[in-house]
């Protein structure tokens, strides 16, 4: 009798020794859903949080603030209000979250004396990278569509946006994803969730840690489309990187990108990317493009003095950054 | 108790049933604790259950077998919670490949084999039955068949215990005073 | 306890013998390639293609709209043509690196790569 029962004990040990060890081959949940939005794959992962919460809800959540964003400010919609001020002449009333979003681009353009510009919708359709027949555009061109740009190309009083000029476009490209993506955290914060991440095709922003250690964020390497440049380890930050390898076209051997210089009117050559660490994702990216336009040294130095972190790649490959972030990069 | 009054046969049906019922029983128990140890990939497991219809299969036939198969992936799913789940499909189709080929090579083997061996077919059959379903309902991906024989393996190391441990279990059920008199088909 | 090789009939052995060597030939024909990262094609969640990224080639991909037409070459991914209105699929570009995505959602399809170990460096990347 003693023999089987010894047994008996012995395959309940062993099963129970399995039934621990099959459990732990589980992944720490990572809940991810990707959907197309302003012309990008946008990503939101969720870490796995506590028990009480829908994730599913809360994920639908993030989406559809993001297609809101989208449908107020993008260029190519005919009714949205980025449209409507397109047309206007006169005065025009905005939405609070537009309003909101245009004084910090204003405040952007102010502080990068005018590196930074949201009234270059007339020089992003003359360039045409948003179509599939981009051109270089001829001098007189270019004048023309950089009349009445600026930092104080919009007046904004409470809602009420007036553009100095009638014939002016507002382009928004620059920061509205960011603006979509902070938007998005909002809902997952609303919903409850605490450890989360939004990236719309490289403009991210995490929420909390990745469960006790920081999210590792990866720099894309601006000349080689198969390596990392750094790896930033962050956690409740936006980071947003402005490269010259993201959207160009090359005629006759020369490379046009798509971030513009607005002094000039041309593909902006100080840099060959331009990573942003800010408190939100709006902020990240138009501080990303006007740090891009400014260069290595004055970029850097308009971020730091905005409260952020910068990252910059110069034209000729050389690396700098902030002192502050030194002990956050792992290179590889 | 006076069972000499009782009619052999009607005592053997009883008996068919009881038994066919108990293998059942057990055969969902060890469909649901597969579901705690590690599996080669998600919803894949590796068919321990299937000593129970190897068993039925020696004992009982064919029949029987497919009873004990049926009733386990039905109840076991229900029991895990997985019934319609494409783990349920996975155990459906693995488990009627397995007793199709272990039926066939019974039927044609005869006395030559034993259970070790139908057991090993039996396995593959099985391994074959899951991928097979998950290359059509599920990853229609011709990668998947690259995981063929590694699955292969494992599957057939689970057929060859699984033939021991039913081998084990009919020289036990057999030799037990309850079997005493039961004719084999 | 009998002994586990009075267990096994001729038969049996032999059976078994079989179906090991034909598992270990199906090794050699099928199996253990070294991974490396791929590419992938979803459409409604469920996977359409699949390919290495070291291999250059074109393929069309099949999608309610009509073809996408997808290029592999040089380790990078991009959509060289597809029969959407807006055709932002193509202005997404190239993606070379594991976790990147291009998506036609018109035609219902997301391109993504697969790693090998590139992601264990870092969660996300920015670009």
């Amino acid at each position: 009798m003693s023999r089987s029962r010894l047994f008996a004990l012995g395959l309940v040990i062993l099963l129970s020794a399995l039934a621990l060890f099959g459990r732990r081959g589980e992944e720490p949940g990572e809940f991810r859903r990707a959907r197309v939005l302003m012309g990008t794959v946008v990503e939101v992962t969720l870490l796995d949080g506590g028990a009480n919460v829908d994730a599913e809800a809360a994920m639908a959540a993030a989406f559809s603030a993001m297609a809101e964003v989208e449908a107020r400010m993008s260029a190519h919609r005919d009714d949205s209000e980025t449209a409507r001020l397109n047309a206007a002449a006169g005065p025009l009333e905005v939405s609070a979250a537009t309003a909101d979003l245009l004084a910090l681009g204003l405040r952007v353009a102010a502080a990068s004396g005018g590196a930074f510009d949201l009234t270059l919708g007339r020089l992003k359709t003359l360039w045409g990278f948003a179509g599939d027949a981009p051109r270089v555009p001829d001098d007189m061109a270019i004048t023309a569509a950089l009349q009445g740009i600026g930092p104080e190309s919009l007046r904004l009083e409470g809602r009420r946006v007036t553009k100095r000029e009638a014939v002016l476009h507002v382009d928004l490209g620059a920061i509205a994803k960011g603006y979509a993506v902070d938007r998005a955290i909002a809902a997952l914060q609303a919903a409850g969730i605490r450890h989360a991440s939004v990236n719309a095709g490289g403009d991210l922003r995490l929420l909390g840690d990745y469960g006790g250690r920081p999210w590792r964020i990866g720099i894309q390497h601006p000349r080689n489309p198969e390596a990392v440049l750094a790896t930033l380890e962050l956690a409740d930050a936006a980071v947003v990187t402005s490269g010259d390898y993201e959207r160009f076209f090359e005629i006759d051997g020369v490379r046009y990108h798509h971030i513009l210089d607005p002094h000039d009117g041309r593909p902006a050559d100080a840099c060959q990317s331009v990573t942003v660490v800010a408190a939100s994702a709006a902020e990240a990216d138009a501080l990303a493009t006007a740090a891009f336009v400014l260069g290595p040294e004055a970029g850097r130095r308009l971020v730091e003095a905005w409260g952020g972190l910068a990252l910059v790649v110069a034209a000729d490959g050389t690396v700098s950054l902030s002192e502050a972030l030194k002990e956050r990069v792992r290179w590889p | 108790m006076t069972s000499s009054a009782v009619d052999p046969q009607v005592l053997a049906a009883a008996r068919r049933r009881t038994f066919l019922a108990l293998f059942t029983a057990l055969a969902v128990a060890l469909h649901t604790l597969e579901y705690l140890l590690p599996a080669p990939a998600p919803w894949f497991r590796l068919g321990f259950a299937n000593i129970l219809t190897l068993a039925a299969l020696f004992l009982y036939g064919p029949r029987a077998a497919w009873g004990v198969t049926l009733g386990r992936v039905l109840l076991g799913s229900l029991v895990v919670g997985t019934l319609f789940s494409p783990g349920f499909f996975l155990s459906l189709a693995g488990g009627t490949a397995a007793t199709a080929v272990m039926t066939a090579a019974y039927r044609l083997g005869g006395r030559r084999i034993g259970p070790v061996g139908v057991s090993a077919l039996g396995a593959v059959g099985h391994a074959l039955g899951q991928l097979a379903l998950a290359y059509l309902l599920l990853v229609r991906h011709p990668g998947l068949w690259q995981l063929l024989p590694a699955f292969l393996l494992f599957a057939l190391g689970a057929g060859l215990a699984n033939g021991f441990a039913a081998s084990w279990l009919l020289d036990l059920l057999r030799g037990h005073p309850a079997f005493r008199g039961e004719q084999e088909e | 306890m009998k002994a586990l090789w009075a267990r096994t009939t001729g038969l049996d052995r032999l059976i078994v013998a079989v179906l090991l060597l034909g598992i270990l030939a199906s090794f050699f024909l099928l199996g253990a390639r070294p991974q490396g990262e791929r590419v992938l094609v979803e459409r409604g969640g469920r996977l359409l293609f699949s390919a290495p990224l070291a291999e250059n080639r074109v393929v069309d991909l099949e999608g309610p709209l009509g073809i996408t037409r997808l290029e592999i070459r040089d380790g990078q991914v991009r959509i060289l043509a597809s029969p959407c209105p807006t055709k932002a699929c193509i202005g997404m570009g190239a993606i070379a690196c594991a976790g990147e995505m291009l998506a036609c959602v018109p035609n219902e399809l997301l391109v993504r790569i697969e790693g090998a170990g590139k992601g264990a460096a870092h969660d996300l990347l920015s670009r």
